[in-house]
């Protein structure tokens, strides 16, 4: 993953981006360290009419039927010029609690799109559950796909059709995921270290039909 | 009770006995009477008349007429054995021009009836495929001359037109049969699936011993292979309309293809065109239904938290939409913080 600051690369288990320094403190003292309550679908910019409304949470719906751990928020509204829209994702997926989602879906399975009419971006952030299915790569290919739509401010459209394409990636990884979960396991397993390795080297060099507590005997 | 057994064993003894001594003698033919019998022309057991001298001569007379015989029969059967080729007043009807029918029998070794048959079975076999049936029927020992090369007379004769499978046939021989395609067909159709077609057709033949249903059995096999190649044949030329321009079947489209093949089947089995419309709704919705209803579940795996963020760091691709001129791809947000401040 990338840091939402220096968009540099950042490893596992990182507490702060070992670059530029970033953490969700950051971005807590830019936004605020309350925690916000917000409805899964929040237009305070006002782009969204009232038929717009209703498409766009049938989509959303769509997603949530189908993918019964996950749900998606979208959140409209106009940042200013100093906020950052990958870093207000990050902070606002961390510190939101979205009222309407079920108490068994926590903020770990949200998919954020954030769109900001004002500066015209839009961002999508996903939650420690979609981790090891969901890339950059993947939100780029929806977002592009409501980047004409959103040209013309047809915000709606371009909506209803990234979270169209979400829902397609989204079921390709599950049945992948399915087949070969491995796969996805170790995106998010830490790597072994020094001494697991010699461990696992000894222990694949054990006399055949020598137990545990015989070899810690022989030890001994 | 006795006694009259005895009685009556002995008198059925002496009885027979009696009857033996007074048996009459066997009639014999005077020398007046067969004189007679032979002046009348009357030729009819004449060896039982015959005295030991006159049965010589005609055993002799017989041995000579068996010889006689004999040699007429076979010389009879020498003449009754067919010429290993096809007679030379008939190979103008077999391959001077490409055949008018489906089905070419100069020599008639069809019955009219039977001829009749098998050629309306080939015509409705043209209708309904796209690719034609024409067979050639030859004796069963008969040979194509030497002079004549069957692959010359499909190139010669079977180029143009509609598509056809060619069959030279042998009546009461069908192991011998051969199978040849239009030049349109034998890209599309491997040799491989032409020997299957001909094997399974020699062999459908030979559930029958009689030539003729042999031959029935044979052309009834060879129409459904021809009808099995039509879907390996994508790229058949259509029998060409007279209002048609030269030109015009190169323009068929794949998906055009698709929905004249789909036009043929319908047509070929009778199905009316509302029926495949339900079919195809009913499938169509029966799928979006099942996909609707299909749950999709992500296995759990444990994350390390990072960034401090409990429940996020995921973070994805941000894109601008501010410039119609540029491709998303140009417009896709990549630069640090820091950077766009300053």
């Amino acid at each position: 993953m990338k840091c939402p600051r220096c968009v540099q690369r950042i490893h596992r288990a990182a507490s702060s981006c070992p670059q530029c320094g970033f953490s969700l403190a950051d971005a807590d003292a830019c936004f605020g360290a309350e925690e916000l309550r917000l409805r899964c679908l929040t237009d305070t910019s006002g782009i969204l009419r009232q038929g717009d409304r209703e498409r766009v949470e049938v989509a959303m719906e769509k997603i949530m039927r189908r993918f019964p751990q996950v749900f998606v928020a979208i959140y409209t509204g106009s940042l200013g010029e100093v906020a950052n829209i990958r870093q207000f994702g990050f902070w606002l997926l961390n510190r939101s609690a979205f009222e309407d989602v079920p108490l068994e879906k926590p903020n770990e399975a949200g998919i954020l799109l954030t769109i900001d009419p004002s500066s015209k971006a839009a961002g999508m952030v996903f939650g420690y559950l979609l981790d090891p299915f969901l890339t950059e790569a993947d939100t780029f290919e929806c977002l592009s796909r409501a980047h004409a739509y959103w040209l013309e401010g047809r915000y709606a459209d371009g909506i209803v059709r990234a979270l169209h394409h979400l829902d397609g990636i989204l079921r390709q990884r599950s049945r992948h995921a399915r087949r070969d979960p491995e796969h996805y396991e170790r995106k998010v397993t830490p790597p072994a270290k020094m001494g697991d390795l010699v461990r696992r080297i000894r222990a694949g060099h054990r006399p055949l039909g020598v137990n545990e507590e015989e070899s810690e005997e022989v030890v001994r | 009770m006795r006694e009259f057994g005895w009685i009556a064993v002995v008198f059925c003894a002496v009885s027979s006995v009696l009857y033996a001594s007074e048996e009459q003698a066997l009639p014999t033919w005077s020398g007046n009477e067969r004189a007679d019998l032979e002046a009348k022309g009357w030729r009819l057991g004449a060896l039982l008349l015959a005295d030991d001298a006159a049965s010589e001569e005609s055993a002799k007379a017989l041995a000579t007429l068996r010889e006689a015989e004999s040699a007429k029969s076979e010389e009879l059967v020498e003449d009754q054995k067919p010429s290993p080729e096809i007679a030379e007043n008939f190979l103008p009807a077999y391959f001077a021009e490409r055949p008018k029918s489906f089905l070419v029998d100069p020599q008639g070794l069809l019955s009219p009836s039977e001829y009749r048959d098998r050629l309306k079975f080939l015509e409705d076999h043209g209708k309904d495929s796209s690719i034609d049936l024409f067979v050639y029927l030859i004796g069963g020992e008969q040979e194509i001359p030497g002079a004549v090369r069957e692959e010359e007379v499909i190139e010669r004769f079977f180029t143009s037109g509609r598509p056809a499978t060619v069959i030279f046939y042998y009546l009461g021989a069908p192991q011998r049969s051969a199978l040849y395609l239009s030049p349109s067909m034998t890209d599309l159709v491997t040799a491989a699936q032409q020997r299957r077609a001909l094997e399974s057709s020699v062999k459908h033949a030979f559930e029958s011993t009689e030539p003729v249903e042999q031959f029935e059995k044979f052309l009834v096999q060879m129409s459904i292979r021809v009808y099995w190649m039509e879907p390996k044949s994508p790229v058949l030329p259509a029998a060409p309309e007279p209002t048609q321009a030269v030109g015009a079947e190169n323009k068929i489209t794949g998906k055009s293809l698709i929905l004249l093949g789909a036009t043929e089947w319908v047509k070929r089995y009778k199905i009316p065109i509302s029926g495949v419309v339900v079919i195809f709704l009913s499938g169509f919705g029966l799928l979006r239904w099942w996909t609707g209803r299909v749950r999709y579940e992500f296995p759990v795996f444990e994350v390390e938290p990072r960034l401090g963020g409990a429940h996020a760091a995921g973070v994805g691709a941000v894109i601008s939409f501010a410039s119609a001129g540029l491709p998303p791809a140009l417009q896709r947000d990549q630069v640090p913080d820091y950077l766009r401040r300053a």
